[in-house]
């Protein structure tokens, strides 16, 4: 019998997603003797080509990592969609639309005109912009076309799971791969990932007070936080308890706040609203003054809340169209 | 220009705004009405959602300070209110469209007239910034459906 098919795409990523497949070390050599991976562009030569030639549904399970923001990405998701008979959105930007949807925050002709005319190291004397189609010694040159926003994967294409973070961690990446090889999938639109809040695992919840109350919104980098005790009550904003637990607390462990790029925790769509909610109820505050005088110390709250989440958020997911 | 008539969602507590009028009746007044039991309730997904559904503001009236029937619920809808003009800010929409006012009214006669008041604001504001930073977004990509 023929191993099943795998692919590993990545379209608008960093990398850090491919990277955490390979952190699951030697076990990546037994998946690889189980399946056949037909496209993985990091790390192995195969051309988008020989993946059009494979029937439609040939695919067992295609990872798909990165955001969508140009013609191209856009193009090889649909492809990788039509070919594959599950897809799994792999890590924040697959997700939710990633770091990089902040973006979402300027138009596409402001960050054109910063990168290619206003940043202080740019030297473009002709004022050169990329073009789509664009003619050099009687040949025709074509670029993708750079979209108005960043979009989630399921903006774009239809989606089986998700495993969301920042990267994924190589654990919940195994129980991926293997529930995959043994068919053994939970229901679809699921998220491959524990469904409670990051706070339920975390070491610190029992140092955490009966009720917090904070009188200051501290940020981490002003203040030395002390690595046992919740960053809530030390006034510290940390998207703990709105944010989905699964990711091994790797911040945590280094003294970080979360961040969230886990994203919202099962049956929420928006974990920034969440938190504002959270937040407000441990704000201790006497007055109207008081209260704006501790929410003006919240600095850049959609940078903070949506950090990863802007593309999928009540305010920006895209509205589809029936 | 003249004829934009912005849509406002007013939340109001039962326990201080118009429990002693005909909800029917004074509804008919009131364009997109939501009368509740404690304003603690509102969530800042609701307020969100709100604008998502195509309000250009809200309206939060909540019982007089310290005189919620549910001990709090109003001080912490209006710590919410707070943090999410805040974040509206922060996108670029005007903090100006999500507003709270602590007071009591049984009869509710003042409720339409609050509202009239707050939309002759959202009126200087314009439409509100909605989904993104440009809108031709929803024409750029179709969605691909996946098999079965």
């Amino acid at each position: 019998m023929a191993k099943p098919k795998i692919a590993i795409c990545w379209l608008g990523s960093c990398g850090g997603c491919d990277e955490t497949v390979v952190d699951i070390n030697e076990v990546l050599l037994r998946v690889a003797a189980a399946v056949d991976i037909v496209l993985w562009p990091v790390a192995m030569d195969f051309k988008y080509d020989s993946l059009k030639k494979i029937k439609n549904g040939g695919i067992v399970l295609g990872i798909v990592n990165g955001h969508v923001r140009n013609s191209e990405q856009e193009e090889i998701a649909k492809i990788l969609r039509e070919k594959s008979q599950l897809i799994l959105a792999f890590g924040a930007c697959a997700c939710f639309g990633g770091t990089p949807g902040l973006a979402n925050l300027a138009t596409k002709e402001d960050i054109f005109n910063w990168v290619y005319r206003d940043a202080p190291t740019v030297v473009n004397p002709n004022s050169n912009y990329p073009q789509t189609i664009s003619n050099v010694n009687g040949k025709e040159l074509t670029l993708p076309e750079f979209y108005n926003r960043v979009y989630a994967l399921n903006d774009i294409i239809d989606v089986d799971y998700y495993l969301p973070g920042c990267p994924p961690p190589p654990y919940l990446v195994l129980h991926a791969v293997s529930a995959a090889i043994e068919n053994k999938f939970p229901p679809k639109g699921s998220t491959l990932a524990p469904h409670r809040a990051l706070c339920d695992s975390c070491k610190r919840n029992r140092s955490k007070p009966d009720k917090i109350s904070i009188r200051e919104i501290k940020r981490i980098h002003e203040v030395e936080a002390d690595p046992d005790i919740c960053f809530l009550a030390q006034g510290i904003v940390c998207l703990g308890p709105a944010t989905r637990d699964g990711c091994g607390e790797s911040c945590m462990n280094i003294n970080m706040p979360c961040r969230g790029c886990f994203g919202p925790v099962e049956g929420v769509e928006d974990s920034g609203a969440k938190f504002i909610s959270t937040m407000a109820s441990i704000l201790d505050a006497e007055s109207d003054e008081d209260i704006a005088r501790i929410v003006s110390q919240f600095v850049d709250p959609v940078g903070y809340l949506y950090r990863f989440l802007l593309p999928a958020s009540i305010l920006q997911k895209k509205q589809i169209v029936k | 220009m003249s004829e934009y008539k912005p849509k406002l969602v007013c939340f109001s507590c039962k326990f201080s705004w118009g429990y002693l009028t005909n909800e029917d009746m004074l509804s008919s007044k009131i364009d997109n009405w939501l009368p509740l039991i404690c304003t603690g309730k509102i969530d800042a997904t609701h307020m969100l959602e709100a604008f998502r559904a195509g309000a250009d503001g809200i309206l939060i009236l909540g019982c007089p300070e310290g005189e919620c029937h549910y001990q709090d619920g109003n001080y912490e809808a209006k710590k919410r209110v707070c943090l999410v003009r805040r974040l509206l800010e922060s996108v670029g929409i005007e903090k100006e469209r999500v507003r709270i006012e602590l007071s009591r009214d049984p009869e509710g006669n003042r409720i339409p007239e609050l509202v009239k008041e707050m939309r002759q604001e959202l009126v200087k504001l314009g439409p509100a910034k909605r989904g993104l930073v440009t809108e031709k977004k929803s024409k750029e990509t179709t969605k691909v459906r996946g098999g079965k």
